[in-house]
Formats: C-alpha cells, structure tokens, sequence
C-alpha cells in the first residue's frame, strides 16, 4: 500500500468518525448552520481526496452525499431522520469499504450494487424535497455523460488537411465510419494534477490527422510559464464515441467533439489560377455530368489533370471530382457544386447540401432540460450563472487580439448558459451579435449584447454590492485552484498550520523501550561509582561519576515523562463512538435514552484506553439492554420517558476513574443470589448469609453468564466475567453498586500509565523480589511472640484487624523458614489483595523502584505467580511477584 | 535524467517527465540555437511539448517512434 493511500485511510476514518458526530449533534440541534457547513465540508474533502484513487464505488456514494448535503446546507432539503439514518448507512457502506481496501488494498467489484442503492437512496431523498435536480456545473462531474458543447461542423476552424488524408477520411466517412473532430484543451492548471495532456491525446486511437496549438502568451521565453498548459490538441479520429468518451472519461469537460459529415473533407487547395480553366471546359463536364456519362466525364477530367500543373487548386478540384465521381456516383448535386467551384475558384460550400442530407447536429449530449422559470432556480444555480457570465464579460473586456474562435467560444459559452436555464428567446440574439462581432473581428457586439441582455434579465444580476465579491473571488480561485487541500484548509481556519504528527505507534514503542533502557542504563552508575572508590580507591572519580550520574538523571526522567505523555490519549478515544452506538442499540430496543459524556479529556496511556474499549462497550450495552426500561416501564413508575446514561472519567492520583451510571431499574440482589445458586457458585449457608453488596458482585463471578440468566435476568450480567479480567489484565479494577429500581452506577479504576511499575525490592531465601508497590498497603516488623495460629495459619492482630500472615518462602514452595531481625522480628508487607488484607513474610525490605516490566514469554510465561522481569541497575534481573496469583 | 545536454544538442530518451520543463526552457534560453535530437524519445511531457514549440529548434533526428513523429513533425518542422 503506497504511502498516499494510507495517508488517506487515517484521514478518511477521522472524517468518517467527524461525519458520524456532526450528524449526531445536528439531531439535537436540526437548525444549526455551522454544524451543517462542517459537516458538509466533511463529505466535500472525504470525496475530493476519494477521487484520488479509483474507489468508483466510494466516490459515487460520496458525491452523493456531498449533494445531498448541500442541499441540505442551502435550505432546499431540510435535515430529517430518514436523511440522518441514509447518510450514517452511507458513511458505514464507506467505512467498510476502507476496511477491505486497507487489508487487500482495493475495493472488490461486488460492490457495485450496493453503491448504486445507496446513491440512489440518496438522490431520492435530494429529489423527493426538491422537485428540481439541478446539476451544479461548477465542481461536479456529469454522470449523464459528456456534457459537450455543441458545435456544428461549419463552426470548426479550417483544417489544413493534406488531400490525400482528406481523401481517405472522405472515403472512410462514406463507407459508414464517423469521423469526429476532437479539440482538446487541457485546463492550465492539469500539469499539477499529475496529467499528461499530450499522453492522454496519444491515447486517442485511428487518428488520422493531429495538430498542436500553442497559445502562448508570453512573448519571450524567459516569460514562459512551463507549468501552465498552454496547448490545445486537435484531431481527426474515426475512434467510436465510447471509446473517446471513455479516454477522456475525467476531463469530458475539455473536450469538444464533433461528427464531421464526408463532403466536409471535400475542400481543394492548392494555387489558385484564373487562367488555368475555361469555361468551355467547364460547361462541357458539367454537361456530360447531365448526360450520366461518366466514363467519359472521368476521361475528360483525367486529359485535364495531365495538362495542368498539379498544385493548381483547379486540379485539386477535378482530383476531388474523381473522388466523388468514384465514391459517390449518385450524388450529382455535390459533384455539380464542386465542379462549379471551378468558374469562380472559390471553395465549395456544402452547408446546403450536408442540411438536404439531413444530417442533424452533432450533439453529443442534450443537457437535462430543467423545466423551471428563472424565479423558482436555486440560488446556486443563480450564483453559478451570474459567475459564468461575469467571466465572460471580464473576457471580452480583455485587449489582444481576437480570433474567429475565441469569438465563437465565448458565444457558445452563452448560449449553453441561457439554454440551461430556459432563456431560448435570448439564443437568437446571442447568434446575431455573434455574427456582427465576426465580421467587425471584435468583442464590442457581444459585450453590448450581454450588458444590455443583463440588464433586461434583472433576476440574474446580483446586487451592485455582491457582484464585486463574486469576481475577485473568481479571480483568486484561478490562482489556487490546483491547491485545493490549501482552500479547504484556508476555509475552516482549523486544519491551518497543523501542529500535529501522525506518528506508527511502532515507533513510539520503540523510543519507550530504548528509554527504558537508558534509564536502565543510567542506573548503573551509582554501582559504577560504588566500585570507583571501594574497589579502585579513587574517591574524586567517585565523585564526578556521582554528579554526572545526577545529570544523566535528571535528563532521562525527563524523557520518560514526555515519552509518557506522548503516549497518553484522552478517553474521548473511545467515548466518541458511543453517542452512536447509543443511538443504535436505543433505536433497535425502542427506548429513549439520553446520553451524557463526562471528563473527556481525562488522558491515559493508550495501552489502558485501548485495553478499555472492549468492556466499556460491553457495560454499556447492557446498561442499555438490561438496565433502562421501555418508556412506557418508566412512565408507570414515576420516572421520566427518557432513559439517562452517564459515563464520566476522571483522574484519581496515579489512576483513571470511570464511572457508567443509568437510572434504569438496578440489580435485584435477590434474584442474584438464587441464580448464583441455582449455578452451583455459592452455596446455601452463603446464600442465607451473603450480603446484598456481595450478592451482587456475583455478576462478575465466572461462569455467571449463560444464556438463560441473560433472558430472564433483570439486570446486568453478561459477559461481567469477561469485563473483569479485561480491566484486571492492565491492573484495573472494577466495581458495581446498585439500588433496585434506582439505576445501577459501575465503576472502573485504572492505572494513568503502565509503563513505569513502581515495585518493592524484598528480599527473601538470599534472593530478591519485586513486589508492586500498588498492592502494597504498609510494611511493618511483627514480633514472632504477636503471631498465633489458628489451625494450621499463622495469624497476628493489626490495628484491631486479624490479619492471615503467609510466609514468602512457602508461596513459592522453598523449604526454608524466613528470617527474623535481631529483635526477633518478621518483617511483613501487608498487601491489599482481592479486597482483603494479607500479610507476607520476608526476611528484608529494601528500596523502592522504578522498572520497566517486561511480561515472561516463553515457557516462562507459565509461570503464574510471576507477573514479570525487570533489569536493575547493576544489570541483575529482578522477579516481579504477582500476589493475585501466588495467594 | 531524460534530456541530456550537449554542448548544443539536447538528447531526449525514452520518457521526459515534467520535471525536466523547466530545465530544457532555461537551456534554450542560453542556447538560444540549441538543436534536438528525438531518435530514442518514445514520449515527452505535454510540458516539454510546449517549450520546444515555443522555441522551435532545429530537429537533428527525429523519433524512432513513429506515433511519436507523427506528432512532432508537423509542430516542429
């Protein structure tokens, strides 16, 4: 996958996920302007960028979109449901487009149908509110096709065309192939778009006459601006219109084509010479052309061609008689005409015969006639059309000289406008201002035409105060157009100057783990300096090691917070997705329910956040499924018709807090306890005895989720196992209070990082352990004398509390007794350890650290009872216990 | 590089980017009777297209590609 294209699936997904809440607060809010700007602009990049690739599918459903939303922006379709619930299903047809190209790197060809559903989908509800689809000229493709300017064939400019090759097109056009006459002019601007005009007119098969112009502007070379094409193609192909189409499927806008009838072709050249023919001549084949005698006609002619110079124009005449004779032999009246041409030597002119052929106009395509008057067009439309004229007449405005064509492109110009918005009865008018400006060989007739038609036409012109506005935004828009990632940024003012980094999360690891190491590293320095002066008796060295070591300290501490802070994200992560679900899963159960999102910016290392997405969804669900009642339930009992959920996080010391809270009907302790039962996980005297706090704790208790607790359980419980050891595995832990019929409030409490583990160094059978120092509650020395056993444990008395005393030594199943101090002392860490307090005997405490713990893979991953490994400073490994597990 | 540049000739082979426009404008500029030489050219950017109609410079040798010189012949000629 190109660099590109990964660029766009990150990008993509934000606006996808920006799409999904901007259509969420427009639903509490319907009327909001700037929401619907956002949100359509949204849809408007996520399809330019689409249109970088070829995603048809994707890009199809988004330009959709994007018209719907445009629409919807204008006022003309007013925001619903049904238009949220299409567009959401739209963005989720893109997302999962995404998510098969990221993985096999293109979109399957199965697609096809569902995007022109949705499309469809959303067009109707653009139609449905709008009887008039008006297809916005600037910015948007035709999917009707080309939409190409009409001209006529008498229109085009004179083709300098060899004869033997206006022969053969001749000869091709009779025999059924249409020849069409193809002007390609590439926008200025194509060269930064990555398009190779020239290539792209190599493309064009059975060419059969090709020419270049260069509209240069510049009249010296240093002037000349390379990057701005300046060319124009022309061609003469017998291609057939699909494939032409086809080629210039991207740009059909720069493109004019034209079917070029055969007696077109028929035009003589050559040197013209009063002398060269009489009239006798003349008269004599035209006579012989009456008398249907054409062996002779064409012997007659064949003396003449041997008699005369060959570049004569007179002989081009008689060799294109031939032709005609030959190719045509029917067609008197062309043969006559060309024959004719002889006495005056002017060219022929075919546009009465080609019309008694009747052969229509080529119009590639008829522009959808949109039957509306002038009063009813959108005022996009209105603005499209006032800009398109204004551009006009800023062009006839312009000095230079002016050619037949420029001339006759600004008039079809016009004429395309004011047939699209109905305005037929200006056509002729526009014709006739277009001939006297081709005669006078100036722009004066149809500047006239246009101020003075303006002027009649009220309802298209802008107010004085607009007008300006329009042009010098026309203006700048010609500048920047091939940037326009920089115009949409430049627009919202946010994406400007943008500070932040996408960086691989790889990367970041790894600049973790080597900082790790440094400050791993680091450490070895006291030892270092330890040696020095013990050791190699140095004292002074010693010495300077220690005030580096501060140095390199103080630098590495520093890393680490940043890189900390480098990998915190804030829980809006993951609480972004849940407005929708929310919607989603309240829709389908039929249940209003109001959600409130609290302390989003609470930031924790990614790792937690992620490790808490998948439960946070789960309780969520079933605080929806299970915890708030139907609204008809909540009526009956005195609570408001709408559900309130609230999930709030927030920071605690070293941790992350969060809280999901409903007012929905809580958890029946009672039921709990018997389902608990009935499972085999208490047994009766704990069911007589347990409290309702402990009753419903049991929801977390494995194996409580099955099946048919879930049907007829009346509060939450699925899966509750699953949350549990999800939180337990980043050292979170999770808790659930509930009042019958009040609403049920779970809480998760989650380490900020964890990365640094701040553990205890004990020491223990000569060796040493780590101990986390977040299980640890207090350390205290315990009299051998305090300690009683009851049955076979060792028991002692702390501060009122009776406190179950474990030796280290025989957790770990080594037989040798724990030493006390010389006072006759055990040295005891009281852990908090499943909520309970528990004292562990070790021979020796020593200091505090911190270490970077790397869980054991391997076979050594097995091994339950330690949660990993860490180096210390002097290089050695130091065990991390894992009490959970070892008690 | 696709164009390469002697003392007054600029060789042009197999595909010239656009990249090398602005090159081959400024070398005309110094070498104001600069000659062309197509003979292993297969394609030339629309931009390089336009310089060189611009500047019209004398043809040593025209394409192998025949696609290619049925295009050029008649522009630069």
């Amino acid at each position: 996958m190109n660099s590109l294209l990964e660029q766009f699936l990150s990008e993509a997904r934000d606006f996808l996920q920006g799409i999904g809440e901007k259509l969420m607060q427009l639903e509490s809010d319907p009327t909001s302007t700037p929401l619907m700007a956002e949100l359509f602009r949204f849809v408007h990049t996520l399809k330019g960028n689409s249109g970088l690739f070829d995603f048809p599918e994707m890009t199809c459903v988004l330009h959709a979109s994007e018209d719907l939303m445009d629409a919807v922006r204008n006022g003309r379709v007013n925001y619903s449901q049904t238009l949220a619930d299409q567009l959401l299903e739209a963005m989720d047809f893109v997302g999962s487009l995404m998510d098969e190209i990221e993985i096999t790197g293109k979109t399957g060809s199965n697609h096809f149908a569902t995007s022109t559903e949705l499309t469809k989908a959303l067009r109707a509800l653009l139609n449905a509110h709008n009887a008039v689809y008006v297809p916005v000229a600037i910015e948007t493709y035709t999917e009707d096709g080309l939409a190409v300017k009409a001209i006529s064939w008498s229109e085009l400019p004179e083709l300098d065309l060899p004869e033997t090759v206006a022969m053969g097109l001749y000869r091709c056009s009779i025999d059924g192939e249409t020849v069409f006459w193809l002007e390609y002019t590439p926008e200025p601007e194509c060269f930064f778009k990555g398009e190779d005009p020239f290539f792209l007119a190599r493309q064009i098969p059975d060419t059969a006459w090709r020419h270049v112009i260069l509209n240069n502007t510049s009249s010296t070379l240093a002037e000349m601006d390379v990057f701005s094409s300046q060319l124009v193609f022309q061609l003469l192909t017998i291609a057939p219109a699909v494939e032409l189409d086809d080629l210039f499927r991207y740009v059909p806008d720069q493109i004019h084509r034209v079917k070029i009838p055969a007696l077109a072709f028929v035009k003589p050249n050559g040197r013209k010479d009063s002398q060269a023919i009489d009239d006798d001549f003349i008269n004599n084949v035209l006579a012989l052309l009456d008398k249907d005698e054409i062996e002779t006609l064409i012997r007659t002619i064949n003396t003449m061609l041997e008699l005369s110079s060959p570049e004569l124009w007179s002989s081009s005449v008689l060799r294109w008689a031939l032709q005609l004779v030959d190719v045509e032999p029917e067609n008197k009246s062309a043969q006559r005409t060309l024959l004719n041409t002889l006495r005056a030597q002017t060219p022929p002119d075919w546009s009465s015969s080609i019309m008694e052929m009747n052969e229509p106009r080529d119009m590639v395509t008829v522009m959808p006639s949109v039957s509306v008057n002038l009063s009813e067009l959108s005022d996009t439309l209105l603005r499209d059309f006032n800009v398109v004229i204004n551009t006009q007449r800023e062009i006839l405005s312009l000095g230079g000289t002016w050619s037949a064509g420029r001339l006759k492109s600004i008039a079809a110009t016009l004429l395309g406008c004011y047939r699209a918005v109905q305005k037929l009865h200006e056509v002729e008018s526009i014709e006739s201002a277009l001939q006297l400006a081709l005669t006078k060989n100036s722009p004066e007739p149809l500047l006239d035409w246009l101020n003075n038609s303006s002027a009649s036409t009220q309802e298209l012109v802008f107010t004085a105060e607009e007008a300006p506005i329009i042009v010098s935004n026309l203006a700048t828009q010609n500048e920047v157009k091939f940037g326009r990632r920089t115009e949409d940024a430049v627009i919202t003012g946010a994406v400007a100057a943008s500070k932040m980094l996408k960086v691989d999360q790889d990367k970041i690891d790894r600049l973790m783990n080597l900082i790790g190491e440094m400050v791993v590293a680091k450490n070895a320095l006291p030892y270092l300096a330890n040696r020095a002066e013990t050791v190699f008796g140095v004292r002074d060295l010693a010495r300077e090691i220690k005030a580096q070591y501060a140095v390199i300290n103080r630098v590495a501490e520093e890393m680490q917070d940043t890189i900390m802070q480098v990998r915190m994200m804030p829980v809006s992560f993951i609480f972004q997705r849940f407005p929708r679900m929310v919607r989603d899963i309240s829709r389908k159960l039929g249940k209003e329910v109001e959600l409130v999102l609290e302390g989003e910016a609470t930031e924790a290392d990614k790792n937690i956040i992620e490790a808490l997405s998948d439960p946070l969804i789960h309780i969520v669900r079933n605080s929806l499924d299970h915890g708030l009642e139907m609204p008809d339930v909540r009526l009956a009992v005195g609570k408001s018709v709408t559900g309130k959920l609230l999930i709030r996080a927030s920071q605690e010391s070293d941790r992350v807090l969060i809280e999901i809270i409903d007012d929905g009907k809580g958890i029946d302790p009672e039921i709990i306890k018997h389902k608990a039962y009935e499972k085999g996980l208490i047994d009766e005297t704990t069911l007589e005895r347990i409290s309702d706090q402990d009753a419903v704790n049991l929801v977390f208790a494995a194996g409580f989720s099955t099946a048919d607790v879930i049907s007829d359980l009346s509060g939450r419980g699925v899966g509750m196992d699953v949350v549990r050891s999800a939180v337990e595995k980043v050292n979170g832990t999770v808790g659930i209070e509930s009042e019958v019929g009040k609403g049920t409030r779970l809480y998760l409490s989650l380490p900020l990082s964890m990365a640094v583990t701040n553990v205890m160094i004990i020491q223990s059978n000569q060796q040493i352990f780590g101990v986390p120092m977040d299980i640890v509650v207090e350390t205290v020395r315990v009299p051998h004398s305090h300690i009683q056993r009851i049955k076979q444990k060792q028991t002692t008395v702390l501060r009122g509390r009776i406190v179950p005393l474990l030796s280290l030594n025989d957790l770990l199943a080594s037989n040798v007794e724990q030493l006390p101090n010389e006072d006759n002392e055990f040295a005891t860490l009281i852990l908090r350890v499943h909520g309970e307090h528990v004292g562990i005997l070790v021979d020796e405490f020593r200091e505090t650290v911190d270490i970077i713990l790397k869980p054991m893979t391997g076979i050594l991953g097995g091994l339950a009872g330690y949660s990993g490994a860490a180096l210390l400073g002097d290089g050695s490994v130091l065990m991390v216990l894992n009490p959970r597990e070892l008690i | 590089m696709a164009i390469e540049y002697k003392k007054s000739l600029a060789v042009f082979d197999d595909f010239v980017g656009v990249e090398d426009a602005e090159a081959l404008l400024e070398w005309f500029q110094k070498n104001p009777k600069g000659k062309v030489n197509f003979t292993t050219c297969t394609h030339i950017h629309a931009s390089n297209l336009q310089v060189l109609m611009a500047v019209k410079p004398p043809v040593v040798a025209w394409s192998k590609d025949e696609d290619l010189q049925l295009w050029l012949e008649p522009l630069l000629r």
